[in-house]
């Protein structure tokens, strides 16, 4: 048997260790690795050296190994399952162990899906116990197959990884003790941040009778950045940030400074629970850190220096040779053929020594540290972008003919709540109206008569009862009411106040005396399924949108928690063709959109004010961020509820605008959006980045909402961050159609689970209707009176798409908005 | 039972290019459970074939038929009426359907119609999930009925890997960890302890590491199988 490792005499010795790691190049330059090396000689006991990390290809673990021993630091081998098989395996140990290497990390591996070759075939013969108990039989001199070791048997230090922060939790600490069982002796974990949990999972390892048996090195890794931290919380399994890592980031003036700080303050901790022998420092991609963490936590300098058997030699010289330095041989090699690579190696290292050339290769190794890491983020994206366009390519090319066949297996589930809707709309018609549904201005109060007849059972209210009661054709007293009203507005435009939204009429009788002669299970069908809930805005005024459970206003099936929330839409420029009957209400504020704010908020009572970026569309005025920038700042500062902030559906622009007015609006928190598939990528970075919620932008289709879903929420977003907006049709204009694919987008989410659709709608509805010719026609015999004509369509429009499932509208006329909430109320009597 | 999933359309069509006449056959055996290749997906699928020949202006007369098996030779009989009267055949059965006609009928240019993907059951209407890997050693007896080979990305024996996050796999998030789920089971039946043994590697030849399998059962064949 070899003589131990340096690691594992310094273990033994009772030393607190330091390790840290090394991830060898995606090239066959061996500088890369040497340099590593030379940045991490004297502050660690001995480095790592990754096996394809990530299951992307690179510099083998061994022969970086042997390369960073000819530096004079001794490495720790990584092994992993994924690429060879049990033959493989063995056949790479014992070469491991003729170089030299003496430690040993086993590992499962990482799955070849999150590598640079997800087609490749993953082997996975053993796994990292199975890996373990294999080399501990090659140490005591027999194959995995019991064969015996004829002659030298190799010798390896074995450690293992473990995570303390994957679940099952508490099934953790007894896989660590499968593996000491298998013939760990020392452990590498996971990263920690979350020091607490670890403590735990230390105890428990105590408690197993673990701490005795094997030496536990704590995973370090010092965020370089804030993306880093937020990359890992998000991104990597099984790694736990808390929010107060992420916290001290964010108020970090220096972030890589407050990088390094966090490592240190994590190994100040965890130095002090029992059982942690030492520290294994991951600085990925950032390995100058480490001397610095090494010296500011107190473990400078280290104690030793590692001695080699050497990895490779010339026959003749072995004899001389053997226990000399790496470099003294080198130098005597120097006359045969191996040495030629060795030459210029010492050439090369003599202008390193020079400290310009030094700090430039410094620099340089950061730059290029820094451009992998975004490569890596990149590569993410462009993964989850590919995974998109697979899945759609599926869809519409592989699939699209065989669709007759699963269509009747996707319907069944979609159709199910409708038998329900029915009977309860037919109940709900047969209260005498239909004959009003002629007059258009009458339309909505069809619908209030119904709501208002319980009222009527709550003897108090009486006087109401004889109103209708009295008439018993309903038409003349209806249209009495909403004349006079509009009539006076007319005259007076300038006070737009004119216009009176009535309340409702008609007596309401309540669902179950209307159904009680039908049995229950033919119109009642509850929800599985429930609508997340998102939360907009910080503080007292913030504003809860979904928390669905059931189809809305169907209050006997399940519960509307926040109701239909409204918001009044402003613009950033001066609207050129907001018709007469709408501009009027805002036009002494079109210059100066905090004040339209102000007055959406403290005149019509707006609970939230959607800011419509359109003047930076490049296709109409192309204003700059800039521009949005200033106009969300004071309107921000304007009003304290809650904003949306619309950007001008153009993907490339609106990545740009709404970049800049996250960071305004980042702390007081708001929506923005729209996000579309062709900007997700950097929109939901942004949005992660302020944490606001987010509009998901997807042309009016069940599959287009939900990848785009799944989209964002691959990126990291989580679903009760999300609002769709199914882009919606004007009355007129496909309504019909928005409210067919809204509707079975809720049905999905609400009885199909399908989670990727339980999230809130959010409508632009003021946007879609007024831009429509009817809505800005002027007064005629015709087309009736302009102004309650364009209120009773975006009313309208605005009803039925609640009715759908809409759970915060986007409106523009305070009166339409004052109408949709006096429908609501009454669709909400029960 | 064995799912497949119908090739695509323009790889069919590329196969029969050259043929004004084939047949498409159908099984209706697993495949047509599991809506791949039963009379309905025959069908379907003949329909489409004369539907883009003629729309490329290359009419052919496809001629349907289902069998019972394809994956037993004396299923495969009624072929013989068909073999002479079309000049390919397109067959919606399983693998092992499309290998038998190869075969049993050399001179039968036979295509599949349909990838062969996995055992699997059917969970709800549209869905089929794998369940087993057909391994050849099954091994659920000790992890609570539920099979890590085929439902471990990375067929651990001795799991969970550190990948398994809230109860997800971390190679495919909509899929629960087995891993995590045996050890729930075992827990709960406090069994905990039959995974505290280490898993011995696994031997992989009666998965199909050793060349073909054939399983033979002597009491069974007529005359000892000569």
């Amino acid at each position: 048997m070899e003589g131990k490792s340096h690691l594992e005499s310094l273990l033994e010795a009772g030393k607190f260790v330091v390790t840290a790691e090394i991830g060898p190049p995606r090239n066959a330059d061996p500088e890369v690795i040497k340099k590593k090396a030379k940045i991490l000689k004297g502050y660690v006991d001995a480095v790592n050296i990754t096996d394809c990390q990530t299951a992307v290809v690179r510099v083998s673990s061994m022969a970086s190994a042997v390369l960073i021993m000819s530096e004079g630091l001794e490495p720790v081998m990584q092994m992993t399952c994924r690429d060879r098989n049990r033959i493989g395996i063995q056949a790479d140990l014992l070469g491991a162990s003729t170089l030299g290497i003496k430690n040993l990390l086993c590992l499962t591996g990482d799955h070849p899906k999150f590598g640079n070759h997800p087609e490749a075939k993953p082997v996975f013969d053993l796994d990292s116990v199975q890996l373990l108990r294999l080399v501990k039989g090659l140490n005591e001199g027999r194959f995995e197959n019991g064969e015996e070791i004829k002659g030298k048997r190799p010798y390896f230090f074995l450690g293992a990884a473990e995570n303390p922060f994957a679940e099952p939790f508490d099934f953790r600490p007894y896989r660590l003790a499968k593996k000491v069982n298998a013939g760990a002796r020392f452990i590498q974990t996971q990263i920690i941040y979350n020091v607490e949990k670890f403590r735990k999972f230390m105890e428990k390892c105590k408690e197993l009778g673990l701490l005795e048996r094997v030496y536990i090195l704590a995973g370090i890794t010092p965020p370089k950045s804030l993306a880093m931290a937020k990359y890992m919380k998000y991104h990597v399994p099984g790694l736990e940030v808390p929010d107060e890592v992420i916290k001290r980031l964010e108020d970090a003036k220096d972030k890589k400074e407050e990088g390094i700080q966090i490592a240190v303050d994590i190994i100040q901790q965890v130095r002090e629970i029992p059982g942690v022998c030492g520290v294994h420092i991951m600085a990925i991609e950032w390995e100058e850190a480490v001397p610095e963490i090494v010296k500011r936590a107190g473990l400078y300098p280290r104690d030793g220096v590692p001695e080699f058997t050497p990895p490779f030699v010339v026959e003749k010289v072995v004899e001389k040779v053997v226990e000399k330095p790496v470099e003294v041989i080198v130098e005597k090699i120097v006359e045969k053929p191996v040495e030629v690579i060795v030459e210029k190696v010492i050439e090369k290292e003599v202008p390193l020594e020079g400290e310009m050339a030094d700090e430039k290769i410094f620099t340089l190794i950061e730059i290029l540290s820094d451009l992998k890491a975004s490569l890596k983020n990149i590569k993410a994206g462009m993964e989850s972008l590919e995974e998109g366009i697979a899945r759609l390519e599926e869809e519409f090319l592989k699939k699209k003919e065989a669709r007759p066949v699963i269509k009747e297996v996707v319907r069944k589930p979609e159709e199910k709540p409708k038998p329900e809707v029915k009977p309860e709309v037919k109940i709900e018609e047969k209260p005498e109206v239909k004959v009003e549904v002629k007059v258009e201005e009458i339309k909505p109060k069809e619908e209030l008569k119904i709501e208002e007849k319980p009222v009527v059972e709550e003897k108090p209210i009486i006087e109401e009862k004889p109103e209708v009661k009295a008439v018993p054709e309903e038409k003349p007293e209806e249209k009495l009411e909403v004349k006079p009203e509009i009539k006076p507005e007319v005259k007076i435009e300038a006070k737009p106040e004119a216009i009176k939204i009535g309340g409702l009429k008609g007596i309401y009788r309540p669902l179950s005396e209307r159904a009680k002669n039908i049995p229950q299970d033919l119109y009642l069908e509850k929800a599985t399924g429930e609508i997340k809930e998102v939360v907009i805005g910080k503080g007292d005024k913030v504003i809860k949108v979904g928390g669905v459970s059931g189809l809305n206003f169907h209050f006997f099936e399940g519960e509307m928690r926040n109701g239909v929330k409204f918001a009044l839409e402003i613009l950033d420029v001066k609207p050129e063709d907001w018709p007469e009957s709408l501009a009027k209400y805002y036009s002494d504020v079109f210059h100066d959109p905090a004040l339209w704010a102000k007055k959406c908020v403290e005149e019509y009572g707006a609970e939230a004010v959607c800011l419509y970026l359109v003047g930076t569309d490049p296709n109409f005025l192309n204003l700059p961020p800039d521009h949005a920038k200033k106009i969300t700042e004071a309107v921000a500062k304007a009003v304290d509820v809650p904003l949306i902030i619309w950007g001008s559906g153009n993907a490339e622009k609106d990545v740009e605008v709404l970049r800049e007015v996250a960071d305004i609006v980042g702390e007081r928190g708001a929506v923005i959006g729209p996000i579309v598939e062709a900007n997700h990528r950097t929109l939901a970075a942004v949005a992660m980045g302020y944490n606001l919620p987010v509009i998901a932008s997807s042309p009016i289709d069940v599959n287009l909402a939900k990848q785009l879903n799944i989209l964002l929420e691959n990126m990291g977003l989580s679903l009760d961050k999300i609002l769709m907006d199914p882009s919606i049709g004007a009355l007129g204009y496909g309504l019909e159609y928005t409210y067919s694919v809204m509707e079975r987008i809720r049905l999905a989410a609400l009885f199909a689970q399908d989670t990727k659709l339980q999230v809130p709608f959010i409508c632009s509805i003021g946007k879609e209707v007024w831009k429509t010719k009817e809505a800005g026609l002027p007064t005629d015999d015709l087309m009736g009176e302009a102004e309650s004509r364009g209120i009773l369509m975006e009313a309208l429009t605005g009803v039925t798409l609640a009715l759908a499932g809409g759970d915060l509208l986007i409106m523009r006329h305070p009166k339409a908005v004052e109408l949709c909430k006096e429908l609501f109320k009454g669709l909400s009597l029960s | 039972m064995i799912i497949a999933e119908r090739r695509p359309i323009p790889e069919i069509l590329a196969n029969i290019e050259n043929y004004e006449k084939v047949l498409v056959l159908g099984c209706r055996g697993c495949v047509a459970v599991c809506s791949a290749g039963g009379d309905r997906e025959v069908a379907i699928m003949a329909e489409a074939i004369r539907l883009a020949r003629s729309l490329q202006g290359k009419p052919i007369e496809v001629l349907e038929a289902t069998f019972i098996r394809q994956c037993d030779p004396e299923y495969l009989e009624p072929l013989k009426g068909f073999k002479d009267e079309v000049e390919a055949v397109v067959s919606l059965a399983c693998g092992v359907g499309v290998n038998l006609i190869a075969d049993l009928y050399p001179d039968v240019r036979v295509y599949p119609g349909v990838d062969t993907t996995f055992y699997g059951a059917n969970l709800a209407l549209g869905e089929w999930v794998e369940k087993c890997r057909g391994c050849g050693d099954c091994i659920i007896d000790k992890t609570g009925g539920l099979c890590p080979i085929a439902r471990c990305a990375k067929n651990l024996l001795n799991g969970p890997c550190g990948g398994s996050q809230e109860g997800r796999c971390e190679v495919r998030k909509d899929m629960p960890c087995i891993w995590h789920e045996i050890v729930e089971r075992l827990k709960a039946r406090g069994e905990l302890e039959r995974l505290m043994e280490i898993w011995e590697p696994k031997d992989w030849r009666p998965a199909g590491g050793d060349g073909l399998r054939v399983r033979i059962r002597e009491d069974l064949r007529l005359n000892g199988g000569k």
